[in-house]
């Protein structure tokens, strides 16, 4: 297990660096580059830098060397920790995501954990309740869910909270606690602003779980060896808890691995309409005016964090269910 | 358009005072209102630096304003401030400097609050050109400090210009307005506090040019200003350190956003690293303006920025009442969502007048060189008076702008001093079927099939509008492209990104390009929408190249559009004001008879949103970016009135 462990982490290095050569030519696919995006900004808000400006601006940040070289000079810092600079924030990449790298990586937890806690018990409930009252309306409930995009639950999240109960919803504090110092009160108004985030951004990979694991139960419970519990006299809670939730979740376990991608494309919508202070707005807007260095770091970590996920996805199929050996 | 005249009555009364005597005699038509104000008996300060002083951490206030003489006397706009209060913003991130810049605009002169105005006295407290207007003695107040107490002197201008202005490594060429005749200023120290701009020739534009790029270098990515902070500079500059090699540290200790670097502005910035939530600025205890009661100025201590993604993350913070004062960022179309939450926040909601000639402006491109044909048709005259007189304003005012803008031929705005009343109306009214003599007139005759217009050579007249534009601006576009269409001129919006389109534009390639018509007070300080002044003069990028570069690239303009070029050489000489305005006033209307731009709606509102408590504040105003909106309206006489 652990030679596996290794091996797959071994193996994520040659990946990252194809990561890292593909998302360098796609940031770098766009006609012109941050300065021109620059100086279409600066025209459109008003002032117009010329062109012999912006030339000698693009010779300053390197920008008039070959892509192969700025290639070079990117990767080679990686292992200094050195990720570039940012051009539109002057301020190295490093120092400037690694904040709301730590958030993300936050929301992203706090909503998987939501999404187990709640999916696993209501899918039993769901299973051994088959076609009863509540069992349908649990199911309306999680095809509703599923069909909803989460940007749209967080606009009506922020309308509720403006209009209805004229609260602040979006960032991660209440305007009053901004600068306080942290105090219990503080950490609740955190917990608070993270909490529905976080549970908007669970909810369609919550609903998903609840679906497999209702039919994964439907089909276990139906199996031999439930049968056979049952006839050796187990109370029905043992039978259900221990053999048939044991064996019924292992496609949960495998689903988790492709919901890391959606977790994280949502946080990043979700974070722009919810102004969080996640790698979402900033990537997006380093996406947009082509700050190259940002944006490929941004896409370097969501990638790794992928196959992170991915690899603990597997290693914990592999505990959970012996029968699958890794050699 | 009586907006205009009723906010001048009442700007009048609260113009600017204490305007040295030059000024007085190069501008004697008008700003009646510049006598003398009288000197306050004694000078007080906020609490906050009170405290500060008698902590010992900071000098008494008498040890830090400027001699008694040179102290600027700001008269409120409505009443008598006090101290105190921390001022919410939003901001989009350092492209969207302008949020923090322009509540700090503090140059050399200052625009004045009233446009039709002259320009007003700021660091430099009076002026004067020599007889031939070759020579601009800058006399500045004396006892001018920087915001960390260290003198300011003309040290700090000469420092600028030798070695950051024509500092190639730094600034590609010196900016065009310091440059006469080809030959770069030279600076002339007389003391202290005065210094001499000798050029090569008259420079009509230099006092419009110091109030506009007056500031302190660089104004974030603009890269323009007058002075920089030596003292603090110096060691940073490979030129004085011989330890450091390259720009780059010297780039970011110069940026207007690092907390260490001094300024003259009332709120330099205190605590901010990039990427921040929040931006603090707190007022500069060495600011040099008085109201006239002594107080020293800024009134409010604090601003606070909060960073948002977009105007829809703007418009959540106001709503849930996280703002004080902003109209920035803030969308015409969410002005009933802010109205309803007005008593809940405890906010005003006001229309600021944008000064945009006209919202959305097409430009057919007379130096189009994709296709001969279509180029001899957009130079005709009769062809854009046609296309003007094809659109139907109103619908587009209705449809985009809740009827809230104004029918005005583009260039410029009433508010302005070119503002010429006679062509104001010419080509304005919706009439297809004049539009269809004058389209005969150019020679496109209807075809076969009685829709589509022919082109000389045979082939259906077909036009593509390129844009960058979105929401109800882009909706414009294509209401007027529609109506394009109904007198026979088939026009196809292409709709692109503006990091696409700002390369085909300025590059010749397109055939009718759109912006917004803004700069509509003071367009003369880059005039690149009256006529071809360089390759952003979408009405003939090719023809705008060659001005710029004084015939060595791009193409030889012809006709109206060269002798517009030949008008701005004259205007730029012209130092007495009043014959400028004349000049620039022939410019504009040759702009609009010839029909170089055509127009959408105007003047377009956009919300302003102010806490009942915050004062000061005009309810009607023109806002433009060239003015530093709302850097001329002293945005260092708002205050928090308390109950």
């Amino acid at each position: 297990m652990i030679a596996f462990i290794i091996r797959r982490l071994l193996a994520m290095i040659p990946t990252l660096f194809f990561v890292s050569i593909a998302t360098f030519v796609i940031i770098q696919l766009p006609p012109g580059d941050f300065l021109t995006s620059l100086q279409a900004l600066a025209a459109s808000s008003g002032s117009g830098a010329d062109k012999a400006a912006m030339d000698n601006l693009r010779h300053q940040y390197g920008l008039d060397q070959p892509k192969w070289v700025r290639y070079v000079k990117w990767v080679s810092g990686f292992p200094r920790g050195d990720f570039g600079y940012s051009f539109e924030w002057k301020r190295p990449v490093r120092e400037l995501i690694a904040d709301r790298l730590e958030l993300t990586i936050l929301l992203s937890l706090l909503s998987l954990v939501l999404m187990w806690v709640v999916a696993i018990p209501v899918g039993i409930y769901s299973a051994t309740h088959q076609y009863s009252g509540t069992d349908n309306l649990l199911t309306a409930l999680a095809f509703l869910g599923l069909s909803v995009p989460d940007f749209l639950l967080g606009l009506v999240y922020v309308f509720i909270g403006l209009f209805i109960f004229h609260a602040s919803v979006t960032g991660l504090f209440s305007p009053r606690l901004v600068d306080a110092s942290w105090s219990l009160g503080k950490v609740l108004d955190l917990s608070n602003h993270l909490f529905w985030p976080a549970l908007i951004l669970a909810l369609a990979g919550m609903t998903q779980l609840i679906r497999i694991l209702r039919g994964s139960m439907l089909e276990v419970v139906g199996q031999q060896f439930v049968r056979t519990a049952r006839a050796k006299g187990l109370s029905e809670q043992v039978v259900i808890h221990k053999h048939a939730v044991k064996v019924a979740i292992n496609p949960l376990v495998s689903v988790m691995g492709m919901q890391l991608p959606q977790l994280i494309s949502g946080a990043t919508i979700l974070g722009i309409v919810l102004s969080l202070p996640t790698t979402g707005p900033m990537f997006i807007r380093a996406l947009t005016s082509q700050d190259m260095y940002l944006a490929g770091t941004f896409l370097l970590f969501l990638a790794l964090m992928l196959m992170v996920g991915n690899l603990i996805a597997d290693v914990a199929l592999a505990w959970i269910d012996p029968r699958i050996r890794y050699q | 358009m009586s907006d205009g005249i009723d906010r001048r009555e009442f700007l009048r009364v609260a113009v600017l005072g204490a305007a040295g005597a030059a000024s007085a005699v190069y501008f004697p038509a008008r700003g009646a209102v510049r006598a003398l104000a009288a000197i306050p008996e004694k000078y007080t300060e906020s609490p906050m630096l009170a405290g500060l002083v008698k902590q010992g951490k900071l000098p008494p206030l008498a040890q830090r304003l400027p001699a008694a003489d040179d102290i600027l006397i700001v008269k409120p706009i409505e009443e008598i401030g006090q101290y105190g209060g921390t001022w919410r913003l939003v901001w989009k991130g350092p492209a969207d400097f302008h949020a923090y810049g322009r509540e700090n605009y503090e140059p050399v002169l200052r625009w004045p609050r009233d446009p039709k105005d002259p320009i007003q006295p700021g660091l430099a407290k009076r002026w004067q050109f020599s007889d031939d207007g070759k020579t601009l003695t800058l006399f500045f107040r004396k006892g001018l400090r920087w915001s960390d107490g260290k003198p300011w002197t003309v040290d700090d201008i000469i420092f600028w210009w030798d070695d950051i202005e024509t500092n190639k490594e730094l600034t590609a060429a010196p900016h065009a307005e310091w440059v006469v005749n080809d030959k770069p200023m030279t600076l002339e120290k007389i003391d202290d506090a005065t210094i001499r701009l000798k050029f090569a020739g008259p420079n009509g534009l230099v006092l419009q040019m110091l109030a506009f790029h007056g500031n302190q270098w660089p104004l974030n990515f603009e890269r323009f200003g007058f002075f920089a902070p030596a003292h603090y500079l110096k060691p940073f500059h490979p030129k004085y350190n011989k330890d450091i090699k390259d720009y780059k540290l010297f780039n970011q200790k110069a940026d207007d956003l690092n907390p260490e670097r001094p300024a003259m502005t009332p709120w330099p910035v205190s605590q901010y690293r990039p990427g921040d939530a929040k931006l603090i600025a707190i007022r500069n205890p060495y600011y040099w303006k008085v109201d006239p009661q002594g107080q020293q100025l800024p009134y409010i201590d604090r601003l606070e920025l909060t960073l948002v993604e977009n105007n829809e993350a703007a418009a959540t913070l106001a709503l849930s009442c996280q703002v004080d004062m902003q109209y920035r960022s803030m969308d015409l179309k969410k002005f009933p969502l802010f109205v309803g939450k007005s008593g809940e926040c405890g906010y005003r909601v006001y229309k600021w007048r944008s000064a945009q000639g006209s919202a959305v402006l097409f430009w057919p491109n007379q130096s189009y060189d994709g296709d001969p044909v279509l180029r001899k048709i957009f130079q005709d005259k009769n062809f854009r008076i046609a296309l003007s007189l094809a659109i139907d304003r109103k619908k587009i005012n209705a449809v985009s702008y809740l009827y809230q803008g104004i029918v005005n031929a583009p260039t410029v705005v009433p508010d302005s001093a070119y503002f010429v009343p006679e062509v104001a109306k010419m080509y304005q009214e919706y009439n297809p079927k004049s539009a269809g003599e004058y389209l005969d007139k150019a020679g496109l005759k209807l075809g076969p099939d009685g829709k589509t217009r022919l082109r000389p050579d045979g082939k259906p007249l077909e036009v593509t509008i390129e844009t960058q534009l979105q929401g109800a601006d882009l909706d414009a576009v294509q209401l007027a492209a529609a109506d394009w269409n109904a007198v026979g001129v088939k026009a196809v919006v292409k709709t692109m990104s503006r990091d696409l389109y700002w390369p085909r534009a300025t590059g010749n390639e397109v055939q009718i390009a759109t912006w917004f018509g803004d700069r509509g007070i003071e367009p003369f300080v880059d005039p690149i929408y009256v006529f071809p002044f360089d390759e952003r003069s979408w009405m003939a990028p090719a023809f705008g190249t060659y001005y710029k570069t004084n015939g060595a690239k791009g193409e030889k303009p012809v006709g109206s559009l060269a002798e517009m070029q030949k008008m701005f050489d004259q205007f730029k000489v012209t130092v007495d004001r009043a014959k400028q305005v004349a000049i620039g006033k022939r410019l504009v209307q040759m702009a609009v008879e010839e029909c170089t731009a055509i127009n959408t709606v105007g003047a377009t509102p956009v919300p302003l949103i102010v806490k009942n408590n915050f004062r000061n504040v005009p309810i009607q105003y023109m806002q433009d970016w060239i003015i530093m909106s709302p850097g001329n309206l002293d945005t260092i006489q708002f205050f928090f009135k308390k109950p």
